[in-house]
Order: C-alpha cells, then sequence, then structure tokens
C-alpha cells in the first residue's frame, strides 16, 4: 500500500468517525470489495458473506473513532475486523464455542505509532510471501488455511490426522519461524 | 530452535499473541489472553504486530465485488436512507393525486413540452468517454450487453438465463491482473453498478460471464465454465 493511499484511507476513517457519510461511502467503494473477498475465503457462502460484510461495515462506522489510538495501519484495521467478524459467524455455524475477539487487539491505545513503524511493516509485508515459501509446504499451508479459510486446531488436527497438541506446537513453531524470517 | 526443545518463555508469549490474532485459542485461555491485552501494552503490542504481519495474505485476495444491495442495507441499518418502499403507499394521498399535484401536473406538462417543442437542440448531455461490450454465448443461446459511462456499468440479460440453481457471475479481466468478480447477474432485467477502485475502463479491459451455484462462486474465483468473453470497445 502505497503511503499516499494509506494517509486517504487515514482520512477517511477519521472523518467517518465524526459522522460523515459521504467519506463513509467513500471508504465503502475503497475497500469493500477487498473485505467481502476476506469474507468470503472464510465463509465460502455468498449469502453468508454478504451479510457480514454489512455486520462489518456497521462496526467501522461505530467504531471509526477508536481508529486512530489503535496504531494498526488502515487496511490492517480494516481486514481484522472483517476477519474476526467471519471466523464467529464460521464458528458459530459450526456451534462451537466462539473463539476470543482478538479485535479487543485492535482497541487497545497503542504507543504512538512512528513513520518508522509503518516502513517496517511495508517491508514485513514483501517479505511475507518469500517467508512462507520457505516454509514446508504442509506448515505454509496451515498458516494460509488459519487466516485465509479460519482453520482451528481442530480443524487442522482432522486435515493432518494428528492429535490437537502435536498440530499446535508444530504450528506455533512455523508461526515462529515466519516472524523470524519476515523481521530480518 | 529444534522440534523437541520446549519454547521458552518469551518464545511462548509470542506465540499466544499470534494464535489470538489469528482467532485460534478458546475458552478460558482466550478469556485470560484477552484479558492481558489491557494490563500488558507489551503483549497487546505483539499481537498488533502479528495482525499487520498476517493482513499481507488477505492484502493479496482477489477483490470480489458485493452486490449494490449490501450498500442498501448498510445505509438502512445505520439509519443513513430510507428503504425504497419504507413509505407505506397506502397511507393517505399522495401529494400528486391531490389538487395541488393536478396545478402541478399542468406545469410539469406544459415545462415538458418546452423542453421537446422548444427549437434549441437542449438534450445534449455532456459526453463521458463510453464503453461498450455484447457478451453472446458461441451457441446464440444468451447475449448480455454492457455499457460504460465514465466509472458506472450498466449490464443487461437480454436473451437467455441460467440454469434453475445456477447463477451467472461478472468478471473483469484486466491484462496481468487476477479476475475481478463484478457480482452476480440478476435473471432478470438489469444491473447497475460502479466499477471499484483499482479497475480502469480501457479498451484492452474485457468481461467475462461464468457460470456458477446459485449465489455466485463460493471462493471468489471463477468456478464454472466460462460463458462469454467480450472485449470494452469505444462507442
Amino acid at each position: 500500500m502505497t503511503d499516499k493511499r494509506r494517509t486517504e484511507l487515514e482520512q477517511l476513517i477519521s472523518r467517518t468517525a465524526l459522522g460523515d457519510r459521504e467519506a463513509f461511502d467513500a471508504l465503502y467503494a475503497a475497500t469493500s470489495a477487498k473485505l467481502h473477498a476476506v469474507v468470503l475465503s472464510i465463509l465460502k457462502d455468498r449469502p453468508e458473506a454478504e451479510e457480514t460484510l454489512q455486520d462489518v461495515y456497521v462496526r467501522i462506522w461505530q467504531g471509526a473513532s477508536r481508529y486512530a489510538v489503535n496504531g494498526l495501519s488502515p487496511m490492517t484495521w480494516l481486514i481484522t475486523i472483517a476477519r474476526n467478524r467471519a471466523i464467529d459467524r464460521l464458528r458459530a455455524r459450526a456451534s462451537r464455542p466462539a473463539t476470543a475477539p482478538a479485535e479487543a487487539a485492535s482497541t487497545v491505545a497503542a504507543t504512538t505509532p512512528s513513520p518508522e513503524t509503518a516502513t517496517i511493516h511495508a517491508q514485513e509485508r514483501r517479505m511475507l510471501d518469500e517467508c512462507l515459501s520457505q516454509l514446508a509446504d504442509a506448515q505454509a499451508g496451515a498458516v494460509r488455511a488459519v487466516y485465509l479459510e479460519g482453520a482451528s486446531y481442530a480443524d487442522l488436527a482432522a486435515r493432518e490426522g494428528k492429535p490437537i497438541n502435536t498440530v499446535r506446537s508444530w504450528l506455533r513453531r512455523s508461526l515462529l519461524r515466519l516472524k523470524d524470517c519476515v523481521g530480518q | 530452535m529444534t522440534e523437541d526443545t520446549p519454547l521458552s518463555d518469551t518464545e511462548t508469549d509470542e506465540a499466544l499473541a499470534a494464535e489470538l490474532a489469528l482467532g485460534l485459542l478458546d475458552g478460558a485461555e482466550a478469556e485470560e489472553a484477552v484479558a492481558r491485552l489491557s494490563t500488558d501494552p507489551a503483549f497487546a503490542g505483539q499481537v498488533r504486530e502479528w495482525q499487520e504481519r498476517l493482513a499481507g495474505l488477505a492484502e493479496g485476495l482477489t477483490p470480489v465485488m458485493a452486490p449494490a444491495r449490501a450498500r442498501q442495507y448498510i445505509r438502512e441499518r445505520l439509519g443513513h436512507a430510507e428503504s425504497p418502499l419504507a413509505s407505506d403507499p397506502a397511507e393517505g394521498t399522495p401529494w400528486w393525486r391531490g389538487p395541488i399535484g393536478v396545478i402541478g401536473g399542468f406545469f410539469a406538462a406544459a415545462a415538458i413540452a418546452f423542453v421537446l417543442f422548444s427549437p434549441e437542440d437542449r438534450t445534449t448531455p455532456p459526453s463521458q468517454p463510453g464503453y461498450r461490450a455484447e457478451l453472446a454465448a458461441e451457441d446464440g443461446a444468451m447475449a448480455v450487453e454492457a455499457i460504460l459511462r465514465g466509472r458506472e456499468m450498466r449490464i443487461a440479460m437480454q436473451s437467455g438465463a441460467p440454469d434453475e440453481g445456477r447463477d451467472w457471475e461478472v468478471w473483469w479481466l484486466a491484462e496481468g491482473a487476477d479476475p475481478v468478480s463484478l457480482g452476480v447477474l440478476p435473471r432478470e432485467g438489469d444491473m447497475t453498478m460502479m466499477l471499484p477502485e483499482g479497475l480502469e475502463p480501457s479498451s484492452d479491459a474485457r468481461i467475462a460471464l461464468s457460470d456458477e451455484p446459485e449465489g455466485g462462486s463460493p471462493t471468489g474465483q471463477a468456478t464454472g465454465p466460462v460463458i462469454a468473453v467480450a472485449e470494452l470497445t469505444d462507442m
């Protein structure tokens, strides 16, 4: 994401926080196709994804005033809301107890984000694909399935034919390896 | 770090932050981790770092346009707009049927007559670059027309219809980019949409229709056979 686009989205979110409907419409136009793709990737059902997308934008409208203090880049904040909402729907569908709303993390005030932080994030994104390709196929596949399809440990265990604890310790190590690689 | 050595405390914390960001925790463990967010800023920071780090995966997804009605529903839920049928048509007499309506109607008719019969040509709209695509199946079983003016696109079904339990999905194809779904074609009539950001009208772009399960491709990528592809041509 270019700095210009980042600034534009930040401005639209700030104006939305002030109740500016035009800015909210513009934010929707600029980001809804991407967020729809995120919820669709997790839910794999068009009508449910459409309904979830509506929930997501209602939350964005209501939560925009908390954006400024959470220190996330605008697109990450939007994607996180979309992803968490879709995962809640997915878990509710399987009538499993809902997982923790990781969204809570985005409501915690951050120390002032610096321009350097933004640059580091941009570099990390470029590294992400490269680093995933350095993991074993099964590990990279598991990370993608968890993030993009909302797979749970139980799903991974069923897929790999291994106990949940084994899968968990294996995925944790993959994630740590990914972080080390991306941060280099 | 080998597969056998247990994780250090620092590593365990880092892994927990990742799991929380990913939504992998549940039960008491999840509650504890969420509670920790408000008391442990360093941990909250780690969770945010994971959200940033992994968002790149979502940014790589092919955008999928949501149907226009989704936006209308959001407006209604937030009280930003009344639905088109929000007022009860049976309630009271609409103004145009009352006595004022008759007078208003007279002036409206006069105004229309004036425009219609006025010697000057007042009807030329400001010209906007326009494109057109004519999508037709090889066997002639279906035809769909897409007209693009500025960034507004209208797609109309002219003949044919998808099979029962199937829908036709509209795709935007641009050189060197993944196809972008513009939504599912209504079974009757037409649809109008604004092109999403990142799609630029040009004669290099093409429109395609694919045959998908009802409601559209469940994955956001075309799954069914492509039934027609057409280039945008200047109007």
